[in-house]
């Protein structure tokens, strides 16, 4: 088991439990990219065969080629009448936002020549800023999923196989109509939270002509502990709106604000604002108290590793020692944590921020809004403002909602349910049985967007709209309301169109408009001003949202803590599981969706799958390896998942992902990882208690992919002393803490050997410099580069889904992905790093290190290039010709930084779950005429004529045995380096070269916390030849001379001077944490303390 | 198995054997100059796409609308300056025009069909490029390369046909040296305009002169730029 190599000194970054316990697997990764590649074993058909498909294929081809004829005929269709403002083959923009969890999102939406392609933050949506979450880059390529439910169905299962249309529907509804006047309190409605004021309006008008029908909502990733904490600090439901640029102090309770907050993109904006403002001598310090790692804690000055339910002990002692309540709780080890933390707390007086998470009870919030109001933060760090109002419902939360209805359904009050999207039937606690429920219904309608484990139960399946097909709104995090204009007609068989909710309760309603616009345009005519209304709708709809609309602070103010009821404390005692979205699938909807599903976790780099998140010493203690099959049984229910061994994972408390285990999502989705949704109840949705696992000897296969693309250094010697630390120059990562950073702002250069300016030979491309700083060859008329600040990155995964969106990368499946195949250009190194003493890896510290091509003007794979399938182009771009590329993979070979990608197969024309050629089950190839067998077509002929419509027509389709890379967005810079000369050969502009910051790269555009900056290094006053000429500016591998055009931002730290030693807040006795029986690993809290001050 | 028979005893060649060498050497040699005549004659673009004039479902002259009745390229094509795109125009502007004259043609059936029903006409792609090459129109025409270098004579043409390889050399070949390509930006249409001849100019000598001077002009990049990879493959 883990243990830190003999030939390490200090503190060592590794990114996997197997690098860190130097097994030989690594050293065979890091001697071969593509370990375990064995021909016969991928082809899956002997020599024999193969030789036999070879000779046909070659007769084939002499057939078609002997024909000596042109490329197949292509057809232009051009519009009959092309609508004003549209140009062909230019892209146009449109705001629209996303809803998820009943929190609007502003987004951008491209489209191409009518076909919605990207998403991306609206700059003018305060929640977005212009960047937008993993999720919600990845919502496109939902849109198009041919699995999608695309008409209306009938009938449970399968289906009767009858194809009803809207009218053939109606008719029913009519009928439930009546049967809801005759029998009020028969008839409920189930619908996700929204804060959609049309959903409001039309939920009311349903509620108003249909007295007695129920409404309920429900989703299993909710605020209800947030909203009820409110409710018991102010005796209303307020929500917070946290500032994180004007805290200096910021704690986190359990909390992701950084990472699965619903405004986490706004929160990781602001946040960054106060780790940038280091190079002003500003900088905010952030502690985290977690059991599982998440991204707010990966990026943490100081966590603590603990049990969730000892969050609350935790918080009431803060409280105590501030001495906003009475007592004096034992701290079991966390004191010196508590005690620098209210310190800490008391120095910051209004400018510091206490937040508890979703998974912790209501207590724990109302008590830090207490201690925020005690510390003057109200009103300064964090605001009050109103919680749009719930109509109907059990007012109690999801949880209280569903198991309400649950129970009216079982004593046969309710004897029809109209579901409006979700999945209850899958992601409903297990107690309430909500599968079981809808069995004993009269009747079941589902509204949903594809025909899952909900609606094989009702009779009837209606095809709900994509956000992107609908009209809609909402309002925002901080109260802004938000329009959802449809950017393409629904994808959905004629007379049986798909619809928005709002759509489908107007029709109900036998309302006179039935159509979306017209719903939201109304609702909108009620909020806007009547007297400018159309001036102001227009603006509204142009921008996405309505200007000033955000709710007003109020002045309300939380009870002391001391009236409020203390969190209870329940002992502690064996397993306590916490229930999290999980950050590729959220909480299941996302399931079909290859792109998410494909999404390396942030801090466990796991695809494809979840796991039971455990402590390495309690794994050790049970005998578990990673990739063991455990049981855990809580409550009575049993469920048997892999175990994965997270460093950092506290004592006692394992951490499980939802959202698996489908078995209905379509055929991406269905069939993977594990329902945890099977053991988790509507008693203790968040965190469970007194749960007992064992190990069962069975072996999983997981596809992680830590491992893979390892940057060797110049050699496998170089493995442990290629990163360092602050006693050593690391090449790969550099940081310092802040304060040594103020001492000695010159910190990354500290151990670097001569001047990598001189060159041995004259570049190419070389034209006179520009400016002192600027690139000296490769530099007409641009000079491009990109600067990455490692301080503000939190590793949240947004640029890797911009960055496969933007450039048509494919899914590869979760077998392609255990063989190191993986297609991502940008990947996030996830570093952990220990020190000695830290034996089971329980305090790491955590580095995030997006890696994808640097661009280097001495590039090690051009000069191994046999065909000149990679080379330099005038503006210092490492460019990649792939119809030159012949897939010798030497380039790869000799790519320092491992960031090549090699498509082994066509993966777009593939079932990313098929294994091997023989399980391909996407159509052949080869179409029945062997005329048009040309190796073009054959995307053209294999991959779904749907699913063929989210590729960006600007970014070349790559074939099978293609070498390709990152090539910083091209397609980007060619279309604003093009349009800039153009406008300056009419006469529209005064230079010829492009402004700063009007080409952004797809990741760039995507990042929250803005750490990516790209521009010209030729003009001297780009934002990034600024960054670059930052002090804390390196290139990775820099003794390789490679001169990587992309640099790095060396990351910083601030932890507490009275911490100093113990990195994440000194948890040394861990006993107290870890379930009893269970001794916690053997520490010594007395050997490094004082170390390094 | 016994040991008196060698291994050359069990085959040799017969003497008529040593005629068939000559006739070897011959096949061979004329084999290895026709295999290489026939690919790189049969399989050059030259060959493959030049004069390629597929039926169009209308049979739109250019000759007719460009050539006799004098309309601009950039009155149907008219994304040419903004766009990769020289756009195939939308039904509606030849309605402009056909709403009044030859309203009863049965050729134009198929853009009065278009016009009613909405659905687009469907042309056939003439100038068609490999997937990975991404041919910009305006960074073109807005730097003076006249749609004639490219497209040919269109304004003659009756049906329309390919007139150049464009094939990467046949591209590289102005990439390389854009003066003998290059006219002033408002003559990029002008299909038929020659470059005014001073005395004892020869016609090359007079496209040159222009040429770099419009290559100075419009800040035309250095072959460097021009003949990189990245300014046609992504």
């Amino acid at each position: 088991m883990p243990q830190v190599n003999e030939k390490s000194t200090g503190s060592v970054y590794w990114r996997s439990l197997e690098e860190y316990s130097a097994d030989p697997k690594v050293s065979e990764l890091l001697k071969e990219e593509f370990a375990g590649y064995d021909p016969d074993d991928v082809l899956s058909v002997s020599r024999r065969r193969f030789v036999q498909l070879m000779a046909a294929s070659m007769s084939l081809a002499g057939l078609t080629l002997a024909g000596c004829r042109r490329w197949p005929e292509e057809k232009l269709a051009p519009f009959a009448s092309r609508p004003a403002g549209h140009t062909p083959g230019v892209p146009t923009h449109y705001a629209s936002m996303i809803e998820r969890g009943g929190i609007a999102n502003g987004v951008l939406v491209s489209s191409f020549d009518g076909r919605p392609i990207k998403v991306e933050g609206n700059p003018l949506h305060p929640g977005s800023l212009g960047a937008a979450d993993a999720y919600t880059q990845a919502s496109v390529l939902q849109m198009y999923d041919p699995y999608r439910l695309r008409e209306i169905t009938k009938g449970k299962d399968d289906g009767d196989g009858s194809h009803p249309s809207w009218n053939d529907f109606m008719a029913v509804a009519d009928e439930q109509g009546k049967a809801m006047r005759a029998e009020p309190g028969s008839y409920a409605i189930l619908s996700q939270p929204s804060s959609s004021p049309s959903l409001a309006r039309m939920k009311s008008g349903l509620l108003a002509a249909f007295p007695g029908v129920k409404w309920y909502e429900y989703e299993p990733i909710n605020r209800d502990n947030e909203i009820q904490g409110a409710i018991n600090a102010f005796g209303k439901p307020v929500r917070a709106q946290y500032h994180l640029d004007k805290a200096e102090v910021i704690v986190c309770f359990d909390s992701d604000l950084l990472g699965s907050h619903p405004n986490q993109v706004r929160h990781a904006r602001d946040w960054a604002k106060g780790r940038k403002s280091a190079d002003e001598g500003r900088m905010s310090r952030l502690y985290a108290a977690e059991s599982t790692m998440s991204i707010t804690g990966s990026v943490a000055d100081h966590r603590l590793p603990t049990r969730s339910e000892k969050v609350g002990a935790l918080v009431q002692a803060v409280a105590q020692k501030l001495s906003l309540m009475n007592g004096n709780a034992s701290l079991n080890g966390a004191s010196a944590f508590v005690e620098t933390l209210v310190k800490d707390l008391n120095g910051h007086k209004g400018k510091s921020l206490v937040v508890a998470g979703a998974n912790q009870p209501a207590e724990v919030h109302a008590l830090c809004w207490a201690i925020n109001d005690a510390l003057g933060n109200i009103g300064k760090t964090v605001n009050v403002t109103d919680e749009p109002e719930v109509v109907g419902g059990s007012g109690g939360g999801c949880f209280r909602d569903i198991a309400e209805l649950s129970s009216e359904i079982e004593a046969g009050r309710v004897k029809h349910v109209l579901i409006l999207g979700g999945n209850p039937a899958y992601d409903a606690p297990v107690d309430v049985d909500f599968a079981g429920k809808l069995a004993k219904l009269d009747s079941a309608i589902h509204l949903t967007e594809y025909r899952n484990e909900t609606s094989r139960l009702c009779e009837w399946q209606l095809p709900m709209a994509h956000y992107l097909e609908c009209w809609g709104d909402g309002r925002a995090w901080d109260g802004t309301l938000s329009i959802q204009q449809p950017l393409i007609l629904p994808i959905a068989r004629k007379g049986a169109e798909s619809k928005s909710p709002i759509e489908l309760i107007a029709m109900m309603l036998g309302e006179k408009a039935t159509d979306g616009y017209t719903i939201v345009r109304q609702t909108f005519g009620q909020l806007l001003p009547t007297a400018s209304f159309e001036k102001s709708w227009r603006k509204a709809l142009n921008e996405g949202l309505v200007e000033g609309s955000a709710f007003k602070p109020s002045n309300a103010r939380p009870k002391p803590a001391g009236q409020l009821d203390a969190p209870r404390l329940a002992e502690e005692k064996d397993f306590e599981l916490t229930f999290h979205a999980d950050p590729g699938v959220y909480d299941g909807r996302y399931a079909d969706n290859g792109w998410l599903q494909e999404l390396p976790g942030p801090l466990t780099k796991m695809t494809w799958d979840n796991a039971a998140l455990m402590n390495i010493a309690d794994a050790k203690k049970l005998g578990v390896k990673q990739g063991d099959l455990v049981t855990i049984t809580v409550d009575g229910k049993t469920l048997e998942i892999v175990a994965y061994l997270l460093p950092g994972q506290a004592a006692g408390s394992i951490a499980l992902a939802l959202g698996y285990g489908r078995t209905a999502a379509g055929p991406v989705g269905t069939d993977v990882g594990f329902n945890t949704y099977s053991i988790r109840t509507s008693q203790r949705p968040g965190i469970a208690r007194e749960a007992t696992v064992a190990a069962t000897g069975k072996k999983y296969e997981l596809a992680l992919t830590q491992n893979h693309y390892l940057i060797d250094g110049i050699g496998e010697s170089l493995t442990r002393t290629r990163v360092g630390d602050k006693s050593e120059s690391g090449l790969i990562i550099k940081e310092a803490s802040f304060d040594e950073y103020q001492k000695n702002p010159d910190f990354v250069h500290k151990g670097a050997h001569g001047d990598f300016r001189l060159q041995l030979w004259d570049p190419p491309y070389k034209t006179e410099q520009k400016h002192p700083d600027a690139p000296e060859a490769f530099n007409h008329p641009h000079a491009w580069g990109m600067t990455i600040d490692m301080n503000a990155c939190i590793g949240c995964n947004a640029c890797v889904v911009a960055c496969q969106a933007e450039n048509n990368i494919p899914v590869v499946g979760k077998e392609q992905v255990g063989m190191s195949r993986e297609m991502h250009w940008l990947r996030i190194d996830r570093y952990f790093k220990t020190t000695e003493d830290d034996t089971d890896a329980q305090r790491p510290e955590v580095v995030h290190q997006p890696m994808m091509c640097q661009q280097c003007e001495n590039a090690p794979c051009e000069q191994v290039c046999p065909v000149a399938a990679t080379v330099h182009d005038a503006e210092g771009l490492n460019v990649m010709v792939y119809n030159r590329c012949i897939g010798t993979r030497y380039c790869s070979n000799n790519c320092p930084y491992k960031v090549r990608r090699f498509n082994y197969f066509d993966f777009h024309s593939r079932n990313p779950r098929g294994t091997g050629i023989n399980g391909i089950q996407a159509k052949p190839w080869i179409p029945s005429d062997p005329l048009k067998a040309f190796p073009d077509q054959q995307q053209e002929y294999s991959i779904d004529k749907i699913k063929r419509m989210v590729f960006n027509p600007d970014v070349t389709m790559r074939m099978r045995g293609v070498m390709e890379k990152c090539s910083f967005c091209i397609q980007r810079i060619k279309r604003q380096t093009i349009d800039a000369k153009n406008r300056w050969s009419r006469g529209e502009r005064e230079k010829e070269t492009v402004d700063d910051g009007s080409i952004v790269t797809a990741c760039q555009q995507s990042c929250p916390t803005q750490a990516i900056v790209f521009g010209d290094l030729n003009d001297a006053k780009s934002h990034v030849t600024e960054s670059q000429k930052n002090p804390r500016s390196y290139s990775v591998l820099e003794v390789l001379n490679t001169r990587p055009r992309t640099k790095y931002l060396a990351k910083l730290r601030n932890p507490n001077t009275a911490l100093a030693g113990k990195p994440n807040g000194g948890s040394h006795n861990n006993e107290t944490h870890s379930p009893p029986g269970h001794p916690a690993p053997g520490s010594t809290p007395a050997a490094h303390e004082g170390a390094h001050t | 198995m016994s040991n008196d028979q060698t291994p050359s005893d069990k085959f040799v060649f017969p003497r008529w054997a040593n005629y068939l060498l000559p006739l070897i050497v011959i096949a061979g040699a004329g084999g290895g100059a026709i295999t290489p005549a026939i690919v790189g004659l049969g399989f050059s673009a030259e060959t493959l796409n030049v004069g390629y004039a597929p039926e169009q479902p209308v049979p739109y002259s250019h000759a007719l609308h460009v050539g006799e009745l004098g309309l601009d390229c950039r009155y149907c094509h008219t994304t040419v300056e903004d766009a990769s795109f020289a756009a195939i125009p939308p039904t509606q502007t030849c309605m402009n025009c056909h709403t009044g004259i030859r309203s009863d043609s049965t050729r134009l059936q198929e853009v009065f069909k278009s016009n009613e029903t909405g659905e687009p006409v469907p042309w056939v792609k003439v100038h068609d490029l490999p997937d990975y090459v991404y041919f910009n129109h305006s960074a073109h025409v807005n730097k003076g390369v006249s749609c004639v270098s490219c497209h040919g004579r269109v304004d003659k043409m009756v049906v329309v046909h390919q007139a150049e390889p464009l094939s990467m050399g046949w591209c590289l070949d102005c990439h390389r040296e854009p003066e003998k390509h290059l006219r002033p930006v408002d003559k990029v249409t002008d299909l038929a305009w020659k470059p005014k001849q001073e005395p004892d100019e020869t016609p090359e000598a007079a496209q040159l002169r222009v040429g770099l001077h419009q290559k100075e002009l419009l800040m035309i990049h250095d072959e460097a730029y021009m003949t990189s990879c990245s300014t046609c493959h992504r």
